[in-house]
């Protein structure tokens, strides 16, 4: 054991002092950010959102119907599917030979209603060659190695093309839901930290293209793909309300107005350290769902188009969820509605966190002995073809632990 | 239960039976509420059949081969991937013809021992076409067995009456 517990535990007990000293501030705010949000008049807030574009700081929710409305969720349709992806990596190991990774793929199909059915499967990847294991960019000499992050990138990638080709297999003539987990947003190609190949790669030849044959999936009764973030931390409802008590008319400009006041200063403030869950938590009663509202992030702007992403919150009872989907589903209010009804649904059948995702996740999830055999697997065969297996000697130091 | 290997059956009596989560990880929950029926409870949850798995202990009291009962262990175990089937009344009659497995029975080191023993008899007796008859030969065979243990004769013999 080298985690000093006896030494930590007055840290901890610190933070939760600290965290109850904050509750009643937090408490103000939150009662604050709930005026706001029911007296905001939503032609303003949209006209000062447009103003302002560009000049505030703050990642600010795309306006639809209104900030606090909530909807109730429509009946199930008797037959339905449920479709869904998760996956799992084993990274690089630079310490180990050869260099490769593995990313591997949980599925399920469900069928619900008169029929019942489910198809679990599992599909393993190893990827080893070099335009596996690097992106070149075709106008220059620039290389980016797909590791780490990037992996993660690629893996979610993956999970949607899955997802697009086990709706090849599922039956078309069923409403269906197709669920992702996490964010359908690749934020992690965001800012300035990956070239424009590696953005083309992932986005517009990767997740895009992998959303728009969902899109092209022929399902008479409406396909509705989305993803689904438990315990979001996003805050794109509450930076609204930063605008709505902005008192800078009638454009926002934070660097001009209050690029010299400190953290805690400035007018908006009042709302600051709430999430999006925080106040719509008080809003929102068990199984109801937010309005829908659209994602302004650059990389939406710039990348998405047909499929600009939208997202509501839901309350699946036992916490609220931020479920995410593509503008082609948003403009149709019955998938929309389709959307509610199953995901809830899909909660309530997995204790509060939609069951197929849960199984998707279970065929997914590769496990610390499972991540053993697979280097003892390399390793044999390896041996088997008298190719030396040279590791470094941190890796053989840590593996050994000796006294 | 028997094996059905053709020139080797396998003959087995089921003690234990248990329906668990194939990932020994994973603890099925309680589940119903709201649900009508347990059928239902699978309806309404597709992936159970997938999730879970019966798995059944039988021990082996016997084989035939070339039509004659043997009451003791065969020559080799069942194959891994042997099919298995329930017996039929007469095949039970058949094999119950002659008492010599309830030695292997009582002394089996089983769980629930002696309950196996009751209600293989009482299973027995139901292909008999004398089941009295039948009953009363197994409590003489097994107070030939037993005794020395009056006690746990006593509860086996008490237990037969169906």
């Amino acid at each position: 054991m080298s985690l000093d517990l006896s030494k930590i535990i007055s840290q901890v007990e610190g933070l939760a002092a600290k965290l109850q000293r904050d509750a009643s501030l937090r408490e103000e705010r939150l009662a604050l950010a709930i005026r706001t949000l029911s007296s905001t008049d939503l032609e303003s807030l949209r006209a000062k959102a447009k103003a302002s574009e560009g000049k505030v700081t703050w990642l600010v929710a795309g306006l639809g119907d209104g900030l606090d409305l909530h909807f109730s969720p429509q009946e199930l349709p008797t037959n339905y599917s449920v479709v869904a992806t998760d996956g799992s990596h084993i990274d690089v190991d630079r310490h180990m030979p050869p260099p490769c990774y593995v990313i591997n793929i949980g599925g399920v199909v469900l069928r619900y209603g008169e029929s019942p059915a489910c198809h679990l499967l599992s599909e393993p990847t190893l990827y080893a060659q070099e335009n596996d294991l690097f992106l070149k960019d075709p106008r220059s000499n620039h290389t980016q190695a797909i590791e780490g992050a990037l992996l993660g990138i690629k893996r979610t990638v993956k999970e949607c093309e899955m997802l697009g080709e086990l709706l090849k297999e599922a039956p078309h003539d069923l409403p269906t839901l197709a669920l992702l987990d996490g964010s359908l947003i690749l934020w992690g190609l965001s800012g300035k930290e990956y070239q424009d190949f590696v953005k083309q790669e992932f986005l517009e030849k990767g997740l895009l293209k992998a959303m728009e044959a969902i899109k092209e999936t022929d399902h008479a009764h409406g396909l509705a793909l989305a993803s689904y973030i438990s315990f979001p931390r996003n805050t794109d409802v509450v930076n609204c309300l930063r605008l709505s008590l902005c008192p800078y008319e009638p454009v926002a400009d934070c660097d001009r107005f209050c690029g010299e006041k400190a953290h805690g200063q400035r007018e908006c403030d009042g709302v600051s350290g709430l999430t999006d869950r925080d106040i719509l938590q008080e809003i929102l009663k068990a199984g109801e769902r937010s309005a829908v509202f659209a994602n302004q992030s650059s990389i939406v702007r710039e990348h998405y188009g047909d499929n600009w992403i939208h997202f509501f919150y839901l309350n699946v009872g036992d916490e609220l969820a931020r479920v995410e989907f593509p503008g082609w589903v948003e403009e149709r209010p019955e998938l929309v509605e389709l959307l509610h009804s199953l995901t809830l649904e899909q909660c309530h059948k997995g204790q509060g966190y939609p069951v197929s995702l849960m199984e998707a996740h279970e065929k997914a999830v590769i496990s610390t002995q499972d991540r053993a055999l697979f280097t003892q697997m390399l390793e044999h065969a390896l041996a088997g073809r008298r190719i030396p297996a040279v590791t470094s000697a941190k890796s053989n130091s840590k593996r050994i632990r000796w006294t | 239960m028997k094996t059905g290997e053709g020139e080797l059956d396998i003959l087995a009596i089921v003690h234990n039976a248990s329906t668990r989560s194939i990932d020994p990880t994973r603890r099925p929950i309680a589940r119903g509420e709201g649900e009508l029926s347990e059928e239902d409870v699978f309806a309404r949850n597709p992936q159970l059949e997938k999730l879970l798995r019966t798995e059944f202990q039988a021990l082996v009291v016997g084989y035939v081969r070339d039509g004659a009962h043997r009451f003791y262990l065969p020559p080799r175990p069942a194959r891994l991937h042997a099919f298995v089937y329930l017996c039929e009344p007469e095949e039970i009659q058949e094999f119950s013809r002659s008492l010599d497995f309830l030695s292997i029975l009582t002394t089996s080191r089983i769980a629930s021992g002696d309950e196996l023993v009751s209600a293989c008899l009482r299973l027995a007796s139901e292909a008999q076409p004398d089941k009295e008859a039948f009953l009363v030969t197994a409590g003489k065979e097994l107070s030939l067995l037993l005794g020395r243990e009056p006690q746990r004769l006593n509860a086996i013999l008490r237990r037969l009456r169906t």
